[in-house]
């Protein structure tokens, strides 16, 4: 039970981080970046090709290219949109993601590529009389200091106030002396931090990595944005961990009817969408921005 | 010199032409008024000068520098600052995030606890306020707020699109008033209003703007023998 608890507190954490990295740009730029699921799939795959360095190096490497990845994506493609009606940009972010997809398979190869990072954090230890497995409690408190820095850096610093301006209105903010192409490289750049985080714990637990591997994990993130509210990052952290707690707790309680965990998920969904059409942290003028 | 001179300044909106051929200059210290009915294209003039669109001909020069089609973030930082159509402060922020916004257009980030303490001097009110969420003020402390947020970077030139929308007329005089000891300051203050009477009677100079050009020029003595004249112009009532 404690350890179901855990398991559904730390996916939970994981998808608010991965929802958290979409978040991000899309305040800035009202662009759903579906091409997210490849920076945790840059990631995870930087991971397992540098397993055989020390752990510190592998992280630093891992951080440099998916942030760089993600850094290019924008200046490459989504800068040349800037302004183009939001359909485009998003019909892009697919596009971009098939051709990212193509680009792994074409480096690492379309079978899955694995290796054990991190050995230490895989096992078990008792607590109580329980056993819980480390990766959870690895998980839950690593998610817990990203959120906390993160949080830090959005509440606290002046990068984080020209996010949050430049999320409710990017216009007045340019007009006050915001500086669009910088600000926007940093949202893609943090997400590829972000991405990072996601892929570690991901590849942690489950390290056969191919070039899918960061979809799906992408989309429950998504609609863990929609569902806590598209606008505030608050909302779409919370709404990742909600969605990451409903998938958790369904794993277990559907027993062998877990197949259907994602149908009664979005039928959950679908739920608190007609209730909250604009997710349950927004208030209702937010809905027509959408 | 003056401080700011627009010439036969073209702008728009992809390919519609909203403002043609408009020209202007203030010097500092002095005041512009422009007035127009509804849908003239005040507000797209000051979007034009502030960066917020690109013209499509024309010169726009600042302190002799040219600023045509440059970015707004970079308008801001040569000395040239918007107050927006509706205030557009950030209503989810607090009154002292806004005002550190504002500093983000500084050219020097040095003297920027003393530029906020100016402001907290010049509006007394938002000091008191300074924790309290943006959305929750008066409409015309937000006013004050974005005129506020708008002087921190310190600009030579600023541009102010309709102060005195949705205030009560006691409001707009504090307003006003506080306008004026701007312009005492040094400051060039450019102002967009519907309230022809209010800006014709406080600018030196106004400019009547009609089908996107510049129908007429006004002086505050003009303000009072042209009143009946307006009316014919913008209809009846302001």
């Amino acid at each position: 039970m404690i350890q179901s608890i855990l398991d559904a507190i730390s996916l939970g954490g994981l998808y608010a981080l991965a929802a958290l990295g979409l978040g991000l740009v899309f305040g800035v730029m009202r662009l759903v970046n579906f091409a997210h699921g490849e920076l945790i799939t840059i990631a995870a795959y930087m991971l397992v090709v540098t397993v055989n360095l020390p752990l510190i190096i592998s992280l630093l490497l891992t951080v440099l290219v998916t942030a760089a990845v993600a850094f290019l994506m924008e200046l490459t493609i989504y800068r040349r949109l800037r302004g183009v009606n939001p359909a485009i940009m998003l019909i892009a972010s697919f596009g971009l993601s098939t051709v990212l997809q193509r680009v792994y398979e074409l480096i690492f190869g379309a079978l899955p590529k694995s290796a054990v990072v991190a050995p230490f954090l895989n096992g078990a230890f008792k607590f109580a009389g329980l056993s819980i497995t480390i990766s959870s409690v690895i998980t839950i408190v690593l998610t817990v200091v990203i959120l906390l820095a993160m949080g830090y850096l959005v509440e606290k610093t002046s990068l984080g106030l020209q996010l949050r301006a430049a999320a409710a209105d990017f216009r007045t903010a340019r007009l006050l002396g915001v500086r669009s192409n910088r600000l926007i490289s940093a949202a893609f750049v943090l997400s590829g931090v972000l991405a990072t985080c996601v892929a570690f714990i991901l590849v942690v637990e489950n390290p056969e990595v191919n070039p899918y591997y960061g979809v799906n994990i992408t989309i429950l993130a998504l609609v863990g944005i929609v569902i806590g509210g598209i606008s505030s990052l608050r909302g779409a952290a919370l709404g990742g961990f909600v969605v990451g707690v409903i998938l958790s707790a369904l794993n277990t309680l559907l027993g062998n009817g877990r197949v259907y965990a994602y149908s009664w998920l979005f039928l959950l969904v679908l739920i608190i969408l007609l209730v909250r059409p604009g997710g349950f942290l927004s208030k209702g003028s937010e809905l027509e921005r959408v | 010199m003056p401080l700011l001179e627009v010439t036969d300044l073209i702008a728009g909106y992809g390919r519609v032409e909203v403002i043609s051929k408009i020209s202007f200059s203030i010097e500092a210290g002095k005041s512009v008024g422009i007035v127009g009915p509804n849908g003239v294209g005040k507000s797209t003039l000051l979007q034009a000068i502030a960066g917020g669109i690109s013209p499509s001909g024309g010169s726009i020069k600042l302190d002799g520098v040219d600023i045509k089609g440059k970015k707004p973030e970079d308008i801001v930082r040569l000395g040239l600052s918007l107050v927006p159509e509706g205030r557009q402060i950030f209503s989810g922020l607090s009154v002292k995030e806004n005002l550190a916004l504002g500093l983000t257009g500084r050219k020097d980030k040095k003297g920027s606890v003393e530029a906020i303490l100016k402001m907290k001097e010049l509006f007394p009110v938002l000091s008191t306020h300074e924790n309290h969420q943006a959305g929750m003020l008066s409409g015309g402390q937000q006013q004050q707020l974005a005129i506020a947020r708008a002087l921190i970077s310190e600009p030579k030139v600023l541009l102010l699109d309709e102060p005195s929308l949705g205030l009560a007329p006691t409001v707009i005089d504090d307003v006003f008033d506080r306008l004026k000891q701007i312009i005492a300051l040094g400051t060039a203050v450019v102002i967009v209003e519907q309230r022809a009477n209010l800006v014709t009677t406080f600018a030196e100079e106004t400019l009547v703007i009609r089908d996107g050009h510049v129908q007429s020029r006004l002086t505050p003595a003009d303000a009072a023998n042209l009143a009946s004249l307006e009316k014919s112009y913008f209809g009846a009532g302001e």
